[in-house]
């Protein structure tokens, strides 16, 4: 990322250089400043408790955290990229995870073709969302808020229906193992990965390689991101510009049911809870990593690092002893901080694109 | 020229005996839901649920979605949305309890103390908005983060008792099997209504809420309206977390977590818009009453519980839909002047306005 | 009608001396002056882009001048901010509606002072005031009605109201008859006239000349952001010098070479009686390959709509479109652009053209990529900006290459890339909306050799302007619209003397008592 402005100015139009964007200089900064912080709080933490180096008690839990709260910040960003928002994020997850309880206690499926009953499941709500913006021209946060009173509602009453003590139990071949397993249980001949990545971790990493790979070298992921950046010009350059919010939506729906499916995995069990405490972790990843508030622009890199940073300082200050509830506080303090280094960006990219007239 | 010019005056007549029709209407039809769905109700009870005791029940538990609803009813005035109500009321609710029972504070000093703090966090989340330039949904979520924290740092995992008889015979006290403390939300609503209605700072936030740059050009400021917005807002909030203390038996770190949807609830209900600059005080009391006849009404036939947010929910969006069906039929009728396409051209520009911006600010 | 008064020259109430305003890339005040006159209609005229909007929002406390002086009864001001301007008397009427549709007609009026007491609005204060400026105007409106229920010509004369509601010396009405029908104009120009007897400086902006001739006293001309003509007495001016000093050497148009169309096979675009559900009523015109078609009309004749119902977004209601002979339904622009290779350079560029937040390459390939992807809707980095680079070449958009974000370009090179898009699709049908609003002379000339250039290469073009001269020195044909309707399709000769006067007969010729009354019904019968 480090293609100087200088350099094509210099060299002209003449060849065709590899694209980098400009305007991801500052936000590659920005990036480049989360990283420096996350490395300063791992060094801190460990050196005042060196447990926190510990592979099996802090290492894993906390790249299996991160793993959960990247794919959900992914989720976020999606219809970030179109300047809305999702507030039913958790609860799309928790909707998405009743499908795949269902389909592992009363259908008795795998593993696999459960979560794919579930990843559609988000899909669809997504996309009814989606649809439903895009069809009334209703604001994205009150439809979405809506959505997720509906959603609680409804999840709740199939829990308190078909279950009986609020969750599925059932687990299907390999849940267990998924939990717990880490690379070291994937062996190329004697090489074997290290025992504090889990293979949680790798759901993730594919989730941001195929939104990765959506946003920048796409048709589709391109023309999301010019719907957020200017949705008049998008729909008259030929932009279906109602396909793509429901889209957006969908994608965030399935990212959402991805991310519901991590955590139940995680947590051992499907229950009608998953995803109440995603609302606040969704906007903390993209935002702290520079995904703009107003759309046209995201980074997946970003969303991972202030995913990172988040769920290191609680797992720091779990490990000092200082108690979850200050947590809230410092996070609260530090997405103010980012705020303010977005309107700064943001003003100064106005300042640049200020048009003669 | 010297007669007085009359424009398409018959026209105008029957615009504004339909807009005049129309805004009785949401209030009328929600009075009319409350009633017959009051009445179904008692009727179906058997007649248990007009007892004295019934009454006041139903009345005691309107009284905190009323004020939330209420303060967040101030700042979609203003075109702005404050996430933080359930927090920060959640917060100055253990606040208020942990000054009592920790500290042994008198009531009146804690009392004071919460609505103050209120209105002082209030003015931040406003001067905040104002500072960052940035809409309030995402400066109200920042703190109403950081307020969470706060809350469970002063509740813990402890339900806290305020322990003064004096305010909790305060919020069991009742005139006329009426509870004092609704008629205090009352007192507010009616306040907030003739302060929007006939008070200049609260006629100036109504028109900065609704064309801020009209308001601008007319030498409003637009940063002062947020900021009010914002710090009435926070002096409601303080209210309710004060009329929490004295009707719960006890207060924790759970106080204010589903404070969210109601709030936004009974305004949507009531007839706000969201864009801001027209809001209906009686529309957001009726809507919460009325929400609460759904919690009434589960109870009484043992429902559960989450049939209150799903149908809350679902309400809240075939009210934002069909108000916004209405809305385009409306504009499509209001333009009587095809003569002149600047006139569509307008339209769609205010339209576009009115999505873009909402959609861009809410990002 | 010319002036009927021509008042002894007063002392001037608002001047405003060499005024300097500069934007990145663009000098838009290069020392323009204007005095205003108490009892005296000034008219502002000028082209597109020639620096009258800029004045007027200096005058308004908007912007502040680089360099120049501003003076009020003589005695120097600065204007910081709309209530400074408020405060030295000035108010302005814009061509937006400035007001708060929840509120009433009173209310509204006297929003920049609401007379009030301890905090309280006063309400028989406020309908009383709002009532004395509605009478000052002869006006009688509902005062209680919501201003969301009165139609665009109240609301506007309810914005006249309000700019009388503070004591104003200096009334500004930007282009305050855009959304009116003409027996509304004529009011407004009634009223216009009684304020001036009672000793209001006004000063009118206005692109329609004839209403300038009719109610004007004196007139100050821009060109290029200076005035070519400074209160100059209009009756000692005939409207043909007047357009002359607007347009400058422009006047002579630019004379392009001529260019062959070839007349074989059937027109690359052709509307057979089109109406719309926007309200366009017979609609039909052809465009060939290699021909430009000039849309002529005045705002609001329903030229941009009739563009958007050729994309899909607007209903067509009965007849035929038919591209390259047969015909064509067109659901949106997506197929407009990928089954008819229909392009439309929109007017505003800003809003509607470009994306300024992103680079030129992706502002540039947007139309191609459902043409260039790949497998799993890939898109070859290489090939878009192969195509971004070829494109700012052959238009000369000059730029720091193709990563440089559109929002950093100049107006012109915005534009150019608002165009570049749809060459890069390879449209055969392209529609230009008011292709050099806000541009530079020289930028202009160079805009209409490309415009020409296009047709040269064989593109059918639709051309929507308002500059005549644009219009006169770029079309083969000029089709007049008025109030969706098409009133006559001429050839140009290129002379702009016959062509304008054509032009302007076929505006006001045909049946002015219908356009007076009636405004057209925009809904089917």
């Amino acid at each position: 990322m480090s293609a100087p402005t200088a350099e094509h100015a210099a060299s002209e139009v003449e060849v065709p250089q590899p694209s980098r964007r400009r305007r991801l200089d500052a936000g590659t900064a920005q990036r480049f400043g989360l990283l420096v912080v996350i490395a300063g709080l791992v060094l801190a933490f460990g050196s005042a408790r060196s447990a926190f180096y510990d592979q099996q008690l802090t290492v894993f839990p906390l790249l299996r955290d991160i793993a959960v709260f990247t794919v959900v910040g992914l989720s976020q960003m999606a219809v970030l990229s179109i300047g809305h928002m999702n507030l039913a994020v958790g609860r799309m997850a928790a909707f998405s995870a009743m499908f795949m309880g269902l389909a592992y206690q009363d259908w008795h499926l795998p593993l696999y073709p459960g979560l794919a009953i579930g990843l559609l499941a988000g899909a669809a709500i997504g996309a009814l969302t989606g649809w439903i913006i895009a069809a009334t021209g209703v604001n994205s946060f009150v439809v979405t808020l809506a959505m997720d009173f509906v959603l609680l509602g409804l999840v709740s009453l199939v829990y308190a229906q078909t279950t009986t003590s609020a969750a599925f139990t059932t687990k299907p071949a390999g849940m267990d193992a998924l939990r717990t397993y880490s690379l070291a249980d994937v062996c190329a001949g004697p090489l074997c990965g290290s025992p504090a990545v889990p293979q949680l971790l790798l759901f993730a990493v594919l989730a941001m390689l195929i939104v990765g790979y959506l946003y920048s070298r796409t048709r589709l992921g391109r023309e999301l991101l010019l719907v957020g950046s200017n949705i008049k010009a998008a729909e008259l350059s030929g932009i279906p510009t109602t396909r793509r919010v429901i889209g957006a939506h969908a994608l965030s729906g399935t990212l959402a049911a991805l991310a519901g499916f991590l955590l139940a995995v995680t947590a051992g069990s499907f229950t009608a809870t998953i995803g109440s405490e995603f609302m606040i972790p969704s906007f903390l990843g993209p935002v702290l990593g520079g995904t703009l508030l107003t759309g046209g622009a995201v980074s997946i890199v970003g969303t991972l690092l202030g995913t990172t940073l988040t769920q290191v300082i609680r797992q720091g200050l779990t490990l000092l002893g200082i108690g979850l509830e200050s947590l809230n506080i410092y996070l609260g303090a530090i997405l103010l901080l980012a705020l303010s280094t977005d309107r700064i960006r943001t003003v100064i990219s106005q300042r640049r694109a200020a048009n003669p007239r | 020229m010297s007669t007085p010019v009359r424009l398409g005056a018959p026209g105008r007549a029957r615009a504004q005996a339909g807009a005049r029709r129309f805004a009785r209407s949401t209030e009328m039809t929600l009075l009319a839901v409350g009633v017959v769905g009051f009445t179904v109700l008692a009727v179906d009870s058997h007649g248990s649920l007009l007892h004295g005791n019934a009454i006041r029940d139903v009345l005691t538990y309107l009284t905190v979605p009323i004020l939330i609803g209420l303060a967040q009813l101030v700042v979609l005035a203003a075109g702005q949305m404050n996430l933080a109500v359930g927090a920060l009321g959640g917060f100055l609710s253990v606040l208020t309890a942990g000054l009592m029972a920790d500290h042994g504070v008198p009531a009146p000093v804690a009392i004071l103390v919460a609505v103050l703090a209120g209105t002082l966090i209030g003015a931040a989340n406003g001067a905040l908005v104002v500072a960052t330039q940035i809409n309030g949904f995402i400066v109200t979520l920042a703190t109403m983060t950081i307020l969470l924290g706060l809350q469970y740092r002063v509740a813990g995992t402890r339900t806290i008792d305020a322990g003064s008889a004096g305010l909790r015979r305060f919020g069991s006290l009742s005139v006329l099997n009426i509870p004092v403390i609704f008629m205090l939300a009352l007192a507010v609503a009616a306040a907030l209504a003739f302060f929007l209605r006939r008070a200049v700072a609260g006629r100036q936030l109504l028109a900065s809420g609704g064309n801020p740059l009209a308001a601008q050009l007319s030498g409003i400021s637009n940063s002062r309206a947020l900021i009010l917005a914002h710090t009435l807002s926070g002096l409601i909030i303080g209210i309710a977390a004060v009329v929490t203390v004295a009707s719960a038996p006890g207060v924790n770190k759970s106080i204010g977590g589903d404070w969210l949807l109601p709030s936004f609830a009974a305004p949507i209900i009531g007839g706000a818009a969201l864009a801001g600059g027209s809001v209906s005080v009686l529309g957001a009391v009726l809507a919460a009453f009325i929400v609460r006849l759904v919690d009434v009404g589960r109870a009484q036939y043992s429902l559960d519980p989450s049939w209150v947010d799903f149908t809350v929910g679902a309400v809240v969006l075939g009210t934002v839909v069909i108000g916004r069906v209405r809305e385009t039929r409306q504009t499509r009728n209001a333009s009587p002047r095809p003569g002149a396409d600047t006139d569509t051209e307008a339209d769609a520009d205010a339209d576009a306005e009115a999505d873009a911006p909402t959609v861009r600010s809410t990002a | 009608m010319t002036a009927e008064t021509s008042p002894s020259p007063a002392a001037p109430v608002l001047s405003a001396e060499r005024l300097v305003k500069t934007f990145p890339g663009v000098r838009a005040l290069d020392g323009a002056t204007l005095t205003l006159r108490a009892g005296s209609v000034h008219a502002l005229l000028g082209e597109n882009g020639a620096g009258k909007s800029t004045l007027i929002k200096i005058l308004t406390g908007f912007h502040r001048p680089d360099s120049g002086n501003l003076a009020v009864d003589g005695a120097g001001v600065a204007l910081h901010s709309a209530t400074d301007a408020v405060r030295a008397g000035i108010a302005v009427v814009h061509q937006e509606r400035n007001l708060i549709p929840e509120f009433s007609v009173a209310e509204n009026i006297t929003l920049r002072q609401v007379p009030a007491t301890r905090g309280l609005v006063d309400r028989d204060a406020v309908r009383t005031r709002a009532q004395r400026c509605l009478d000052l105007l002869g006006l009688d409106l509902d005062l209680d009605a919501p201003v969301k229920s009165l139609s665009v010509a109240q609301m506007q004369l309810v914005e006249i109201a309000k700019a009388l509601s503070t004591d104003s010396r200096v009334l500004l009405l930007d282009e305050p008859t855009s959304a009116l029908t003409l027996a509304e104009a004529d009011r407004l120009f009634d009223i216009v006239r009684r304020l001036r007897d009672q000793g209001t400086a006004v000063l009118l902006v206005s692109h329609k000349l004839e209403e300038v001739f009719a109610v004007c006293d004196t007139v100050t001309v821009l060109r290029d952001g200076a005035s070519v003509l400074e209160a100059a007495p209009l009756a000692e001016h005939t409207r043909d010098d007047v357009i002359a000093l607007m347009v400058g050497r422009a006047h002579d148009a630019a004379r392009l070479a001529p260019r062959p169309i070839p007349a074989d096979g059937p027109p690359a675009l052709e509307l057979d009686r089109v109406c719309t559900a926007s309200g366009h009523r017979d609609i039909s015109l052809s465009v060939r390959r290699g021909e430009i078609v000039g849309l002529y009309g005045l705002v609001g004749a329903g030229r941009t709509e009739l563009a958007k119902a050729l994309l899909g977004l607007d209903r067509v209601l009965s007849g035929e479109i038919r591209v390259h002979g047969s015909v064509a339904r067109i659901r949106d622009v997506r197929q407009a652009l990928n089954t008819y290779r229909i392009g439309y350079v929109p007017e505003n560029r800003k809003e509607e053209g470009v994306f300024l937040d992103q680079t030129l390459t992706t502002n540039i390939a947007v139309t191609v990529w459902t043409r260039i992807r790949r497998a799993l809707g890939y898109v070859p980095r290489r090939r878009e900006r192969e195509l971004a680079v070829e494109y700012t070449q052959r238009l000369g958009i000059r730029s720091s290459g193709p990563d440089q974000l559109a929002g950093n370009l100049s107006g012109g090179n915005q534009q150019k890339v608002s165009l570049a898009k749809w060459l890069a699709a390879r449209t055969e049908i392209l529609i230009i909306d008011e292709p050099t609003v806000g541009i530079d002379v020289r930028t202009k000339a160079a805009f209409h050799q490309l415009i020409w250039q296009l047709a040269a290469d064989g593109l059918a073009i639709l051309l929507i302007t308002s500059d005549l001269p644009e219009m006169v020195t770029l079309a083969d044909r000029i089709a007049v619209m008025r109030d969706f309707r098409i009133t006559g399709t001429l050839a140009n000769d290129h002379d702009y003397e016959t062509a304008s006067r054509a032009v302007i007969g076929l505006i006001h010729g045909a049946d002015p008592a219908k356009s007076r009354n009636q405004p057209h019904s925009r809904r089917p019968a």
